[in-house]
C-alpha cells in the first residue's frame, strides 16, 4: 500500500511498486487531465508536480511518490493565471499537450517571475507540442508573468486549501 | 479535377449536396429545430413530423431552446483547428445570434450517416454556402414569428443579438420559441434565393471569437479518446508483427507473462478483412500490466515478404519509375511536351527525393470497443466515420448498421486518424475476449503502425527555347499512394485512361504557372505500397511535390540567369487555364502573383545580407487547384558551411484564402503549419529499415521544439472572396523556400528532404 498526497488529499493505492505514477493518477484516481505521449520522458505530456518540481509521471514509479505531494492540472482548478492566459492567447490547438505545458510553465514562473524569451525556450523545450502552438505558449507565459508576479504562491492547492 | 467532388460523389448524404436539399424548421421537445432533409424524405411529410422522427440529415443541424440557447450540432471532428467555432460562426452570422448563446456539439456516427470526413482542409469550404443559407432560413422564420408577437409587419424587423427588433419594440429568440408554432419547409430553390448578408454587414464572420473548445483544453477537462472508460472494461496492448502485411503467428509463449500481476491472457486476432494479419492482443486489468505482459510474451511468426525492404530499395525503385517512359498515368498534358523537348535549345532536369515522414500525433492511437445489445460501440477520436466505420464492420464480419462510432477530441489527427484502422484490433480483442476492451498503443506500437508519408522520387525537366524562355516542362512523380490502400474507390482516372491515380499523391504538380507545353505523370511505387500503409500526412501530396516543383523553378531561373521571383511573376499571367473561375478560384493566378509581390516586399528581396545568409522563395496554391489557397513564402536562413548547421531565422508568408471566417484560429493554423513546414524540412524524417520504420519514439523522431522556432511574419490578404482551406496549406511552400534560401546563401543545391547538416558538409567539401 502506497500513500501519497494528490492535489491536497491523502490517497492510497495497492498497485505494483513499479507502476508509473501516470497510470495511477489517470486510471486509479480518474484524473485524466495528465496525458500519455511517449512513456520515456521525452515529450512532457505527462508532466505533474512532485514536491513542487515538474516531473514526467510516465517515468516515475509510484513507489517514489510515497509520502510525497503530487499536484496535477486538476489541482489548479482553472484558477492559475497561466490557465487564464492560455485562454486569452487561445493557445491550445488539439490541446493534448497543454496540461503538461501548463504544469511545466508553472515551475518556470515559480523561480523566475519575468522570464525572457530565452528563459522560456530553454525551460519549455522539454515539452513537445505536435500542433506547434509554440508562439502562443510563449506569449501566454509572458502575459501571465507580467500580470501576476506572485502567480505561484497562490496556486499550490495544498497550501491554498490549508490557508 | 476536383478531389472533393470525387470523394463526395460516392455517397448521396453528403454535406456538399446540402445545397440540393430541403431545409426543415419545426418544433420538438419545446425547442426549435432547423435541419436539412435527407434526399429520401417524402413530399408529404411535414417538417415537424420529420424532425420528431429524427428523419433529418445529421451532418449539421441546430436548435434553439426556450432559454434562447442555440446549439449547433456538427459532424466534424475537433483536432485543433477549432472547426466547430468557425462553422457555428457562419450560422450565427446569418441567424443574427448573439455569440454568447452559441454552443457546439460534436456528433457521434450513426449508421444512417453519409460521408463525413474532416481532412483536406475542406470543412469551411464545403459548408460555407449551405450553412449561410440555413442560417438565413432560420432568420426569416424567426422574423415572421417575432413580427406576429410584436404585431408589426415582418418587413419592419431586424435581427441582431438573438432578438427580433422593430422600431423600439423587440422580442428575444427565447420568447419567440416559447410562444411560436413552427412547421416550415424550404425547397432547395427557395434556399438558393435567400438573402445572405453582404460582407460589410457582418458581425460574426471575420471577427475573433474565443474558440469554444479552448477552455476545457486548459484545465484537463477535455475528453479525448484515450480518456474514455466503460464499466467492466479490460485493457489491451497489441503485439505488432514483423511485417505490415502477410505475417502469420506460429506460436505464442506467455509463460513469463503469467507471473505478471493483472495479466489476463492473449488473443491471436482474427480479422475477417485481413487488414491486420499476425496480430496478438495482450489483455490485463491495467494498462501498465498489459505493457509489461506484452513485453514478456514471445511470439514466433512466419513473416510476410517485406522483412528486408529498406528505404534505399524504395527510393531506387522510385528512380527507376520516374525514368521509365511509360510508367504511371498522365495527370496534366498541355501542348506538346515531347516536341518542345525535341526542339529545345537547351534542357535541364533534376531529381528530388523526400524520405519517409511520420505523424507522431501527440495522442497515441487507441480505441475502446464494446458489444451492447447487438451493436458495436467504438469510442475513439477519428477524422472520418465514413472511412472508419465500414472498415471496422468488415473486420468484425458485421454490417455497417451494427457499428456506432462515438466521437471525442482528437489529440492530433494530421491524417493519421482519417482511416481509423486502430479501432480494428480493439474491436477484435473485444469480440474474441468477450468484454469491453480499451486497447492503447504504446508510442513504439503507434510508430510501428503509422501510415507514414511515403518516401518519394520526382524528376522535373525543363525545355528552354532560343529566346532563353522556359517553354516545356515535365514532372514525373512516384511514391506510395495512401488512397490506393485506404479508399481505392476514390481514385480518379488519368487523362490518358491508362488507369486510376491517387490525387493526394499528385495534386500540387498542376501548378498555375503558364508554360505552353506541360506534362505531369504520376506513378505508384509498388514496393512502398506493399511494405507499409502509405498515409495522408498534413498537406499530403503538395507537401512534398512542391519541394520538387518549387526548387526546380529556382534552378531553372539560375540556369537562365533570371531572378527567381521575377521569373515566377512573369509566368503568373492568369491566362488560359490559369484564369480561374467563380467562385473559389476567381482571378486565378493573378491572386498568386499578388501575394508573391507582397511577400517579396515584406521579405525585402534584394537587400544585401551577411555572408552565408540567404532568402529563398516558393509559392503554393494549397491542397488542390479547385480550392486554391494562394500562398507566397520566403525563408531567411543562415548556414554554417563547415558544420553544415542551418538556422532558419525568419519565415515570411503572405496568404489569400478568401474570406477569413475566424481570423485568430486561421492565424493559429498558419503559425502551426509554417512550423510543421520547417520541422518536416529540417527535423523530421525517418527511414524504412528491414520492412519497418526506423523511428520508434520521440528520441529518434524529433519534431521541432520551442528552441528551434524561427521568427514568423504572416500576412493575410483582406478579401471577401469565397473562403478556402487553411488547415494544411501553410506547410507546403516552406521546405522549397528553405532549400532555395540555402542555395542563395551558399551556392549549394540540396535535393533531398529532410535537409541535413551532413548534406551541406558533403557538398562544401566537394566544391
Ligand atoms: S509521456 Fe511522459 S514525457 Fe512523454
Ligand atoms: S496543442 Fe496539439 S500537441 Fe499541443
Amino acid at each position: 500500500m502506497i500513500e501519497f498526497n494528490l492535489n491536497g488529499k491523502m490517497v492510497e493505492t495497492d498497485v505494483p511498486d513499479d507502476t508509473p505514477l501516470l497510470w495511477v493518477i489517470r486510471d486509479e484516481f480518474g484524473l485524466k487531465g495528465t496525458k500519455f505521449g511517449c512513456g520515456i520522458a521525452m515529450c512532457g505530456a505527462c508532466t505533474v508536480h512532485l514536491e513542487g518540481a515538474a516531473i514526467r509521471s510516465c517515468s516515475m514509479p509510484i513507489a517514489m511518490a510515497k509520502g510525497k505531494q503530487v499536484n496535477t492540472i486538476e489541482g489548479f482548478d482553472g484558477k492559475h493565471p497561466l490557465q487564464e492566459a492560455w485562454i486569452e492567447e487561445q493557445v491550445p490547438q488539439c490541446g493534448y499537450c497543454q496540461s503538461g505545458q501548463i504544469m511545466q510553465a508553472a515551475t518556470l514562473l515559480e523561480k523566475n517571475s519575468s522570464p525572457s524569451d530565452e528563459d522560456i525556450s530553454a525551460h519549455m523545450s522539454a515539452n513537445i507540442c505536435r500542433c506547434m502552438a509554440y508562439p502562443r505558449i510563449k506569449k501566454a507565459i509572458k502575459s501571465a508573468a507580467t500580470k501576476s508576479k506572485s502567480a505561484v504562491n497562490i496556486y499550490d492547492p495544498a497550501t491554498s486549501e490549508e490557508s | 479535377m476536383n478531389l472533393l467532388n470525387n470523394f463526395s460523389k460516392k455517397k448521396t448524404d453528403d454535406s456538399l449536396q446540402l445545397s440540393r436539399r430541403k431545409f426543415l424548421i419545426g418544433a420538438a421537445n419545446s425547442a426549435l429545430i432547423m435541419a436539412f432533409a435527407p434526399l429520401t424524405m417524402s413530399m408529404t411529410t411535414s417538417a415537424t413530423e420529420a424532425i420528431k422522427q429524427n428523419a433529418f440529415s445529421p451532418s449539421i443541424w441546430f436548435e434553439i431552446n426556450t432559454l434562447g440557447e442555440i446549439t449547433v450540432h456538427v459532424a466534424r471532428c475537433e483536432m485543433g483547428q477549432h472547426v466547430g467555432t468557425a462553422l457555428a460562426q457562419i450560422v450565427a452570422e446569418e441567424l443574427g445570434a448573439n455569440w454568447d448563446d452559441i454552443r457546439v456539439v460534436h456528433a457521434s456516427s450513426d449508421p444512417k450517416w453519409g460521408f463525413v470526413m474532416t481532412g483536406g482542409s475542406w470543412s469551411v469550404f464545403q459548408m460555407y454556402k449551405p450553412l449561410s443559407q440555413a442560417g438565413a432560413a432560420g432568420r426569416l422564420t424567426l422574423i415572421d414569428a417575432g413580427a406576429k408577437i410584436l404585431g408589426v409587419s415582418p418587413d419592419s424587423c431586424e435581427v441582431r443579438d438573438s432578438k427580433v427588433t422593430s422600431g423600439n419594440k423587440s422580442v428575444t429568440f427565447a420568447e419567440i420559441i416559447s410562444k411560436g408554432k413552427f412547421d416550415r419547409t424550404f425547397t432547395p430553390e427557395e434556399m438558393a434565393t435567400l438573402p445572405i448578408k453582404s460582407p460589410d454587414k457582418r458581425h460574426t464572420i471575420g471577427f475573433d471569437r474565443l474558440a469554444l473548445d479552448v477552455p476545457p483544453k486548459t484545465n484537463g477537462k477535455a475528453v479525448y479518446g484515450i480518456d474514455v472508460e466503460l464499466e467492466g472494461m479490460v485493457y489491451a496492448r497489441p503485439i505488432i508483427p514483423p511485417t505490415r502485411y502477410g505475417s502469420k503467428v506460429l506460436r505464442v509463449n506467455d509463460s513469463k507473462a503469467k507471473t505478471i500481476k493483472g495479466y489476463l491472457g492473449y488473443e491471436i486476432l482474427q480479422d475477417q478483412s485481413n487488414w491486420i494479419e499476425g496480430w496478438v492482443s495482450v489483455i490485463a486489468d491495467s494498462y501498465h500490466s498489459a505493457i509489461k505482459a506484452a513485453d514478456a510474451i514471445k511470439v514466433s511468426y512466419q513473416p510476410g515478404d517485406t522483412t528486408n525492404i529498406s528505404e534505399q530499395d524504395i527510393i531506387d525503385e522510385g528512380h527507376k519509375l520516374v525514368n521509365s517512359k511509360n510508367a504511371g498515368v498522365l495527370f496534366v498534358n498541355d501542348g506538346d511536351t515531347d516536341k518542345a523537348f525535341d526542339s529545345a535549345a537547351n534542357t535541364l532536369s533534376a531529381t528530388y527525393v523526400t524520405h519517409t515522414a511520420m505523424h507522431f500525433q501527440m495522442e497515441p492511437l487507441n480505441a475502446l470497443a464494446e458489444l451492447k445489445d447487438g451493436i458495436w460501440h467504438i469510442h475513439c477520436g477519428n477524422q472520418s466515420h465514413s472511412l472508419t466505420l465500414p472498415a471496422v464492420a468488415k473486420a468484425l464480419g458485421v454490417t455497417d448498421d451494427e457499428v456506432i462510432i462515438h466521437q471525442y477530441y482528437l489529440g492530433g489527427g494530421f491524417g493519421r486518424r482519417a482511416y481509423g484502422d486502430y479501432a480494428i484490433p480493439a474491436a477484435l480483442t473485444a469480440k474474441q475476449y468477450g468484454k469491453p476492451v480499451k486497447l492503447i498503443f504504446t508510442r513504439p506500437d503507434d510508430a510501428k503502425f503509422d501510415q507514414a508519408r511515403s518516401a518519394s522520387v520526382q524528376k522535373v525537366s525543363a525545355a528552354i527555347d532560343d529566346n532563353n524562355e522556359l517553354f516545356g516542362y515535365e514532372h514525373n512523380i512516384s511514391a506510395g499512394w495512401p488512397t490506393l490502400s485506404m479508399a481505392p474507390g476514390f481514385m480518379p482516372k488519368g487523362i490518358d485512361d491508362k488507369g486510376n491515380f491517387d490525387p493526394f499523391s499528385t495534386s500540387g504538380s498542376d501548378h498555375w504557372y503558364s508554360i505552353a507545353n506541360n506534362r505531369v505523370r504520376t506513378i505508384n511505387n509498388p514496393l512502398a505500397q506493399k511494405t507499409f500503409t502509405p498515409g495522408w500526412l498534413r498537406s499530403v501530396g503538395p507537401g512534398w511535390i512542391s519541394f520538387g516543383a518549387e526548387s526546380f523553378i529556382d534552378e531553372v531561373a539560375h540556369e537562365l540567369n533570371k531572378d527567381p521571383v521575377e521569373m515566377r511573376l512573369a509566368m503568373l499571367d492568369g491566362k488560359g487555364k490559369n484564369k480561374g473561375h467563380h467562385p473559389q478560384s476567381v482571378h486565378g493566378a493573378k491572386r498568386l502573383k499578388s501575394v508573391l509581390e507582397q511577400c517579396k516586399k515584406s521579405a525585402n528581396w534584394g537587400k544585401k545580407l551577411p555572408k552565408n545568409e540567404g532568402i529563398g522563395f516558393a509559392t503554393s496554391f494549397g491542397q488542390e487547384r479547385e480550392m486554391p489557397t494562394w500562398i507566397a513564402c520566403a525563408a531567411h536562413v543562415a548556414v554554417n558551411p563547415s558544420s553544415g548547421e542551418i538556422t532558419v531565422k525568419k519565415i515570411f508568408m503572405t496568404l489569400d484564402c478568401g474570406t477569413v471566417v475566424h481570423p485568430d484560429s486561421a492565424l493559429a493554423q498558419i503559425e502551426g503549419s509554417i512550423l510543421w513546414g520547417v520541422s518536416l524540412a529540417l527535423y523530421e524524417g525517418t527511414e524504412v529499415d528491414k520492412g519497418n520504420y526506423a523511428a520508434t519514439n520521440f528520441h529518434n523522431y524529433t519534431p521541432l521544439r520551442m528552441n528551434d522556432m524561427p521568427e514568423m511574419e504572416i500576412n493575410f490578404v483582406e478579401s471577401t472572396e469565397f473562403p478556402v482551406g487553411l488547415g494544411e496549406p501553410g506547410v507546403i511552400a516552406v521546405a522549397p523556400a528553405i532549400a532555395n534560401a540555402i542555395f542563395n546563401a551558399t551556392g549549394i543545391r540540396l535535393r533531398e528532404l529532410p535537409i541535413k547538416p551532413e548534406h551541406i558538409r558533403q557538398q562544401s567539401k566537394n566544391a
